[in-house]
């Protein structure tokens, strides 16, 4: 077990530059989310910290030990590919021996060490099966087990349910939670799906384009997201974004107006600098939406959807490409096509400058 | 998927019947069809063998009908003065030798060059790929002079190289474009799991290629087995001539004697048949692989 930390690591294929100097430092035993949209470096962070592709520059350390440039096998690090990558000709004790055989472990430890994650992973009974005799799920189950027979520092992950249905994505999520509580190693784990981080993660590290937009305990980056890209990735359905303009400030506030919602005016608490006409962002989830809130704005609902204990209702207009989406709740049922009239706490709107996207706190 | 079924099947059931009909004739021409070809293919191996058990007045007087009786005296004949089981142990070593030599370089030089993506292996590719393009009777001037000059002539080992050298770019060929095909994620996950390139290819990449090396091994067997130029150009020791050349140095080029050259050809050919016979069901398994998910 060790942390793991990196220090502007950057990763070139030839003139391209495909990871932009990235710090990270991942504590012993955390559970650290890699999440951002497809192509945007997870995979090829993950592989630089596996060892798989070479660092280009900067540094990588795992407990003491720099690794920057060490082997595969010596970082101390398992991975868990998507595609299993189990090896065909071999059965799965076969599978899950196969590293420790070759790095001269005794005969009778092999045993005990694959007996002992067989039995966490309830894979007793299929020991002697290969790969393709094997459900998904098993699969998965073996790539996890060879990863951990070799008590790895850093355990990796890329993107190990994508391949699974619906139900028994939901099902391993959790049993990979639970092995994390059992074993107690670090753990980095790529997604592209933003639930999976947010119901895993001790940490979640927002990427985008080979840069890190923010990284954090879940519970802050939904709640105090540093900018428009990570406000909008976290978070499902989506933040709301409305366009603003400064209308005044005084100490510690600023009025802003957003006209996209028939011009009411928002107090939001700010101490950044800010100018009158500024453009910026208003974020309100959907969820910040209730009928006896302070501010009441006036929506067109167009599709209510209904997922059983709430509904979400997608409201026309006020924003450029997304339709607002409101969270219902309780017994208030409009209908599509109606009016709608909700209020919300200005206390819970985040403020965005529209140009840089930065939040402005 | 019942309920459809019950509600559809009265309305569909003239229909249905036609369907079966018209399935039915379909497989019996089908099958036809392949039965022919297949008859018509094995129709010269039915004669040969038929013919040579009859005796020259048989075959003179009735040339295309069953033999009377099984006579043996051909073989006989044939057996005693060809130098029979010496040319078939010759043909079985050089052909065996010949197969491992080729499985083994072949293998291990598609491993980096179906990996690789530089220049350099791109163009040895293509090399390969000339050697698969190059005529057979291209070679033989230069393989006689090269070989005449290292003192391979009339030489186990000179003939085997020489097969070997010209089956390389097939089993090359055969090779990369297997190995290319297998994810590469498994040999990161071997890497992972402390393997050195050797490993890898040892424990990882050469398991994965034993359905391929039989398709590829009955492919050269065959080609060596029945090739016909080489031995006569390279060996002259009577006691190193393969099957093939003692078939044709027995039945002679002066005329064509029936007596002899049937029974010399089936016995030329059955040991093929007979290792064919054996290994049958991994060759398929070889032919019809290829994913290894
Ligand atoms: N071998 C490579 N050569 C050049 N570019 C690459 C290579 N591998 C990945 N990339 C680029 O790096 C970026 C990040 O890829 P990747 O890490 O696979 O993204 P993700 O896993 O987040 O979907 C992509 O834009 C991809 O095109
Ligand atoms: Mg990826």
């Amino acid at each position: 077990m060790a942390e793991l930390a990196l220090n502007n690591a950057i990763k070139r294929y030839g003139a391209t530059q495909v990871i932009h100097g990235v710090d990270l430092q991942v504590e012993d035993g955390d559970f650290c989310v890699f999440v951002g949209p497809s192509g945007c470096g997870k995979s090829t962070l993950l592989r630089m910290i596996a060892g798989l592709e070479d660092t280009t520059e900067g540094r990588m350390t795992i407990g003491t030990r720099d690794v920057t440039h060490a082997d595969p096998a010596r970082r101390g690090v398992s991975m868990v590919f998507q595609t299993y990558a189990l090896y065909p000709h071999m059965t799965v004790r076969e599978n899950m021996s196969f590293g420790l055989k070759i790095g001269g472990t005794p005969k009778a430890e092999i045993t005990r060490k694959v007996d002992e994650a067989a039995q966490i992973l309830k894979l007793t009974d299929y020991m002697d099966r290969r790969p393709k005799a094997l459900s998904g799920g098993q699969r998965q189950r073996v790539a996890i087990g060879r990863a951990i027979v070799r008590q790895p520092d850093v355990f990796l992950f890329d993107e190990p349910l994508s391949n699974l249905d619906a139900e028994l994505r939901v099902e391993m999520r959790v049993e990979i939670a639970k092995l994390h509580k059992q074993l107690g190693a670090t753990m980095i784990y790529v997604t592209h799906d933003q639930v999976e981080a947010m119901t895993m993660a001790d940490k979640i590290v927002v990427l985008r384009d080979g840069r890190i937009e923010q990284a954090g305990p879940p519970a802050r980056l939904y709640e105090d997201p540093d900018n428009l890209f990570v406000a909008g990735f976290i978070g499902s359905p989506r933040m709301n974004f409305f366009e603003g303009v400064v209308e005044r400030t005084e100490s510690g506030q600023a009025l802003v107006s957003l006209p996209c919602l028939g011009g009411v005016a928002v107090p939001v608490a700010v101490t950044a600098a800010l100018r009158p006409g500024q453009a910026v962002k208003i974020g309100l989830r959907p969820e910040h939406f209730e009928p006896g809130g302070q501010i009441q704005v006036d929506l067109n609902i167009e599709v209510i959807e209904n997922l059983g204990g709430v509904s979400y209702a997608y409201a026309a207009g006020a924003q450029d490409t997304h339709p607002v989406i409101v969270e219902m709740r309780g017994t208030s049922r409009p209908t599509e096509g109606g009016a709608l009239t909700m209020g919300f706490d200005p206390a819970v709107a985040l403020l965005f400058d529209s140009e840089t996207g930065l939040r402005l706190r | 998927m019942s309920m459809t079924d019950v509600h559809s099947a009265p309305r569909a059931n003239h229909g249905a019947d036609w369907d079966q009909i018209r399935r039915r004739a379909k497989s019996i021409l089908v099958h036809g069809i392949v039965l022919a070809l297949v008859g018509l293919m094995l129709l010269p191996l039915v004669y040969m063998v038929m013919m040579s058990f009859k005796t020259s007045t048989e075959i003179a007087q009735d040339p295309l009908g069953l033999p009377d009786s099984l006579y043996w005296g051909n073989y006989m004949a044939a057996l005693s003065s060809m130098g029979y089981l010496r040319s078939v142990l010759n043909s079985l070593g050089i052909t065996l030798s010949v197969i491992v030599v080729v499985v083994f370089a072949g293998a291990m030089a598609a491993y980096p060059l179906a990996r690789l993506e530089n220049r350099i292996s791109r163009v040895i590719v293509m090399v390969m790929a000339l050697g698969l393009a190059t005529p057979n009777f291209v070679t033989i001037t230069p393989i006689y002079v090269i070989f005449r000059d290292l003192g391979l002539l009339d030489s186990y080992l000179g003939i085997v190289l020489a097969f070997a050298a010209l089956k390389l770019p097939l089993a090359v060929f055969f090779y990369t474009s297997f190995i290319a095909a297998i994810p590469i994620e498994l040999e990161e996950a071997a890497r992972l799991d402390n393997c050195n390139n050797w490993q890898i290819f040892w424990h990882v990449i050469r398991p994965l290629l034993a359905p391929v090396t039989a398709t590829l091994s009955l492919f050269v067997m065959i080609m060596v087995w029945n090739d016909f130029i080489y031995p006569l150009l390279l060996l002259t020791d009577k006691d190193k001539l393969t099957v093939m050349i003692a078939v044709y140095k027995f039945v002679g080029n002066t005329g064509i004697d029936p007596t002899k050259l049937f029974p010399a050809a089936v016995l030329g050919s059955l040991p093929l048949l007979i290792m064919f016979a054996l290994f049958q069901r991994k060759i398929m398994a070889g032919a019809t692989a290829g994913a290894v998910k």
